[in-house]
């Protein structure tokens, strides 16, 4: 059995009063393609900010390799959110990708190598936006900025990716795009899907968990009625539109 | 205009609009594209608390200055840091204190503190040479920073929660650009005075901004539009003999109201 590459022990956060997680534990392997769903506010971007380290929990405590050195945070490849971006800052695709490779670098004053280069290079093309490394970030299409910030993520050969509501602000044939892209990363490394658009959801899933502060897991890709029912505390009609994948179970007839 | 090159102190006024504006192209790109221009402001009114203790102190003013704000920035970036206090409040906060402490010391001052009208409005016409070679030593510390810590700025700004998670000091460098933003903004009030700085600071740079695809080019522009307002400022003070320091300003005001409805057009166009 191999080791799980994320471990979130008994995770508690507390905010201003508010708890929003409660006991939280979860563990991601590496071949999984884990999504985690729930209401907007259930704590799903509070969960992977804890991953990432960018917000430290009350209680418990999260492993990266079996490890809670911060340092290993560098095997996680991270993918904000798409509104979190200051698209207007003047920097090339280039320069955005090469700063995925910062965390690598150990030598002072950093500076990118020969390497760095090459794993830009190589990245850009697998992203196919070869063509774009010298556009600035704003002369491009909404889906050529998502290839771009994933393009970041992957430069720095993450062990896992960490996806934050991805496809909120693309339209159809962009995320259908962008599911074939996690489709063939998902051979590389563990990739970690955070949405509240259950609909979206690809069949090539292989775990999903609910999120409203306590997470209810399930381990195989299916969302029961009951996961839903707690997680958004009232029934939730499984209804996906016009998606190909579906890994809705059908409606019990009454 | 070449005849007024042959006072000393109009080459002097040159030289210090120059060094101000490679400094404040520098320091405003990063001003402009983090969205720290409120606190910019803040921290140059909270640098009057700090002329103010120097006349009480009996010491150079802008080395009071200088320690105060820089104080003053680090304390506004570590609360805004640690405490996640809510940061327009903070710098209004901060905005109004630093000239109350500069009103109080210079009345506990005993005597007439005789410069006051040149910190609050400046004039680069009276730039003695001390100070000339204290702005090309801070203009050298600036370019010298910012070249050794180019990408870990740039990630900083761009992204910092990315930069964190990629280890990066976020905490450090985002301190370290504060106090650059703070000795900046000090080594201005000689030239343009407070209440103006924040526009040398800010306008150039988001000029340059439009058409800037990289920060070092973003920065070369800043710094190029810069000098280019200052001179056209100072001569024109000169020609319509009017206090040179406002001219500046509005020299700089009318060019980005001409850029930016340039752009209008392009756009709509």
């Amino acid at each position: 059995m191999n080791t799980p590459v994320i471990e979130v022990d008994d995770v508690w956060v507390r905010l201003r009063g508010q708890t929003l997680l409660e006991g939280v534990s979860l563990k991601i392997y590496p071949d999984d393609f884990y999504a985690i769903i729930g209401p907007n506010g259930g704590g799903k971007t509070t969960l992977l900010r804890v991953i990432l380290g960018l917000l430290t929990p009350c209680r418990g405590e999260v492993r990266i390799n079996g490890s809670r050195d911060p340092a290993m945070r560098k095997y996680l490849g991270y993918v904000p959110q798409f509104r979190a971006f200051d698209f207007q800052y003047p920097i090339t695709v280039r320069e955005m990708v090469l700063s995925g490779r910062l965390g690598h670098i150990t030598h002072r004053p950093r500076r990118y190598g020969r390497e760095d280069h090459a794993r830009v290079d190589e990245t850009l093309k697998t992203m196919r936006i070869t063509e774009l490394a010298d556009r600035q970030i704003q002369n491009l299409s909404g889906g050529e900025q998502q290839r771009a910030i994933i393009a970041r993520a992957l430069v720095s050969d993450p062990k896992v990716l960490l996806l934050d509501e991805p496809t909120v602000y693309v339209d159809a044939p962009t995320t259908v795009e962008f599911y074939d892209i996690l489709d063939h990363l998902r051979r590389r490394m563990a990739v970690v899907l955070v949405t509240h658009d259950i609909g979206v959801l690809p069949g090539r899933v292989t775990r999903v968990a609910c999120l409203n502060r306590r997470l209810y897991t399930h381990d195989n890709a299916e969302i029961t009625p009951d996961m839903i029912e707690a997680a958004y505390h009232c029934p939730v009609d499984l209804i996906a539109h016009g998606v190909p994948h579906r890994i809705l179970p059908e409606h019990p007839e009454d | 205009m070449f005849e007024v090159l042959g006072f000393e102190f109009f080459r002097n006024a040159f030289i210090a609009g120059m060094l101000a504006s490679i400094a404040c192209g520098i320091i405003g790109t990063y001003v402009v594209v983090r969205r720290m221009v409120a606190i910019s402001g803040g921290i140059s009114h909270a640098a009057f608390g700090g002329i103010g203790l120097g006349y009480y102190l009996g010491i150079d003013p802008l080395a009071g200055a200088a320690g105060f704000t820089v104080a003053t920035a680090l304390g506004m970036g570590l609360l805004q840091l640690r405490a996640k206090q809510q940061m327009d409040t903070l710098i209004g906060a901060v905005w109004a204190a630093g000239m109350a402490l500069g009103i109080l010391f210079v009345y506990l001052t005993p005597g007439f503190a005789p410069d006051l009208f040149s910190y609050l409005f400046g004039n680069i016409l009276l730039v003695p040479r001390g100070d000339i070679l204290l702005m090309a030593v801070l203009t050298a510390v600036i370019i010298a920073v910012v070249a050794f810590l180019y990408r870990e700025l740039q990630a900083v700004t761009f992204d910092p929660d990315y930069a964190k998670v990629m280890n990066l000091p976020v905490e450090g460098l985002s301190l370290l650009l504060l106090v650059l933003i703070a000795l900046t903004v000090v080594m201005l009030i000689r030239v343009v005075g407070i209440i103006l700085v924040i526009a040398l600071l800010t306008i150039p740079a988001a000029i340059s901004r439009i058409h800037a695809t990289r920060i070092w080019s973003m920065m070369l522009g800043a710094a190029a539009l810069g000098i280019i307002f200052t001179v056209a400022g100072i001569w024109l003070s000169y020609l319509a003999d009017v206090p040179s320091g406002a001219t500046i300003i509005l020299v700089s005001t009318l060019a980005y109201a001409g850029a930016l409805g340039l752009e209008r057009l392009r756009q709509g166009g």
